[in-house]
């Protein structure tokens, strides 16, 4: 057990020279920024498309609607390595870049879901009351429902992101070396199996653990105010 | 002040409202009595639009409402409207869910909104709950920061729609005090309601509805002791015990 802990972690291994720690953390480091600028990517993203879902136009609301119901309809490994291989392959992109695009695209059409439930679940009473005021649906959005729907939206959101930086797990398909790609570096170098893949997954697990933790707390927050 | 003629709405295949034509002088108080389903409030809503007539015509001090291109915001500034479930902004206190409009509108600033306000909460008898969230109030409270708020806008007309009916017994009274203080004082009102009393003591006029059409329309005295119409007396002999 200890040996195995040495060799996957410790010694020096491959023709680069780097111990499996060392690798482990670089995984890491690529699966937390493209997870983070994917987010914000999905976020501005997401938000435009909810935009366009409700709008009264149809040239705005077809396009968006295309584009959630693709995204959602194929599995986000098939956009990556389409977008990596094909979209992107006459660009000089780098896979991390071409990463965070991908799940940024997947994930922008998941938030534009969030949102739209989150403002939908906002009763109908609200709208109505604040245009009989005189708002105009502006202001209403504005001062009445997105106060109220942020609520809804806030947790359901930090849900997504638990999602994203599980899913990033398959950036090994397009050769970029994240998390999960180190450990199976570690693997096919030192033929250990155990080591490498626990140390990964227990990785997933406290971040994802540790995420939850803090919005389980903001959710509390949150409904103080109700 | 309002002439409505031939108003018809129709949701899909259902003909709610099949062609009323009233007029509703200012500081007239009008109760819309009827069974449920009659279509008394869609033809309320009608008033300011939160539904659009599928035909007919509505105008409110000479200006057509539902003309192409007609101002429906100002519309609404002009006509307060209070709802049967209070709709207050859950995420606002009290006093921010009065000066709100106002204020986000440039009718006047924060602090003259405010001093409004007071007066408003004054008149509705909640002084104290200034700085409480909608959450903390009953319903009859609740109902009148609502009318607070609609009179915040300064309106010329107020629609309610079934104030009371999603009330406790023991909060009505303090409701339609506020909505009978508010009529004496000179208020259009149009009112949808079930209290039979009030209709009879507060309005000026009774519209009797049922099935999409104005059946009766008479003096409160006239609709209720001398019913003319069949449906009417039916509909009475249930609702007055």
């Amino acid at each position: 057990m200890i040996d195995a802990i040495n060799t996957s972690l410790f010694t020096p291994i491959g023709d680069d020279g780097l111990i499996g720690i060392l690798l482990i953390l670089n995984g890491l480091k690529v699966t937390l920024m493209v997870t983070f600028f994917a987010m914000i990517l999905g976020a501005i993203l997401g938000i435009t498309t909810t935009m366009m879902k409700m709008s009264s136009k149809w040239y705005l609301r077809w396009p968006a609607d295309l584009y959630v119901g693709v995204i959602r309809g194929t599995p986000v490994v098939v956009q990556l390595v389409i977008l990596y291989f094909i979209v992107l392959s006459s660009l000089d992109v780098d896979k991390v870049t071409a990463a965070i695009i991908a799940f940024g695209l997947n994930s922008g059409a998941y938030i534009s879901e969030i949102i739209r439930a989150g403002i939908e679940a906002v009763d109908k009473g609200q709208t109505e009351a604040a245009r009989s005021l005189g708002l105009s649906p502006g202001m209403t959005m504005k001062e009445v429902i997105m106060p109220q729907a942020v609520k809804k939206i806030l947790p359901a959101l930090g849900n997504e992101f638990i999602v994203l930086l599980k899913e990033t797990a398959v950036i090994g398909f397009i050769g970029g070396v994240d998390l999960m790609r180190a450990g199976e570096i570690i693997r096919s170098r030192t033929f250990e199996d155990s080591v490498p893949l626990f140390t990964c997954a227990i990785i997933y697990l406290l971040l994802t653990y540790s995420f939850t933790f803090m919005l389980s707390k903001l959710e509390k927050r949150l409904k103080q105010s109700d | 002040m309002i002439k409505i003629t031939n108003l018809h709405k129709s949701f899909g295949d259902n003909q709610v409202l099949k062609g009323i034509s009233q007029h509703i002088a200012r500081g007239e108080v009008v109760s819309v009595i009827g069974p449920s389903g009659s279509g008394k409030s869609t033809f309320l809503r009608c008033i300011n639009l939160l539904e659009q007539p599928t035909e007919g015509d509505i105008v409110i001090d000479g200006q057509s409402i539902t003309a192409k291109g007609a101002c429906i915001d100002k519309l609404r500034q002009k006509v307060g409207m209070v709802f049967q479930n209070f709709n207050l902004f859950p995420h606002k206190t009290v006093m921010q869910n009065i000066t709100l409009a106002p204020v986000k509108l440039g009718l006047m600033n924060q602090v003259e909104a405010d001093r409004q306000a007071v007066e408003l909460l004054a008149q509705v008898g909640l002084q104290d709950k200034a700085n409480a969230y909608p959450a903390s109030l009953s319903g009859g409270q609740k109902q009148r920061v609502a009318i607070a708020r609609a009179l915040a806008m300064q309106p010329e007309l107020m629609l309610f729609d079934e104030p009371t009916s999603a009330l406790d017994p023991e909060m009505v009274g303090d409701v339609l005090d506020v909505m009978k203080s508010l009529a004496l004082a000179g208020m259009t009102m149009v009112i949808v309601t079930h209290e039979m009393g009030f209709a009879r003591d507060v309005s000026d006029r009774v519209i009797f509805m049922d099935g999409g059409y104005v059946v009766e329309d008479s003096s409160p005295q006239a609709l209720f002791s001398a019913p003319k119409e069949a449906r009417t007396q039916a509909f009475l002999s249930k609702v007055l015990r």
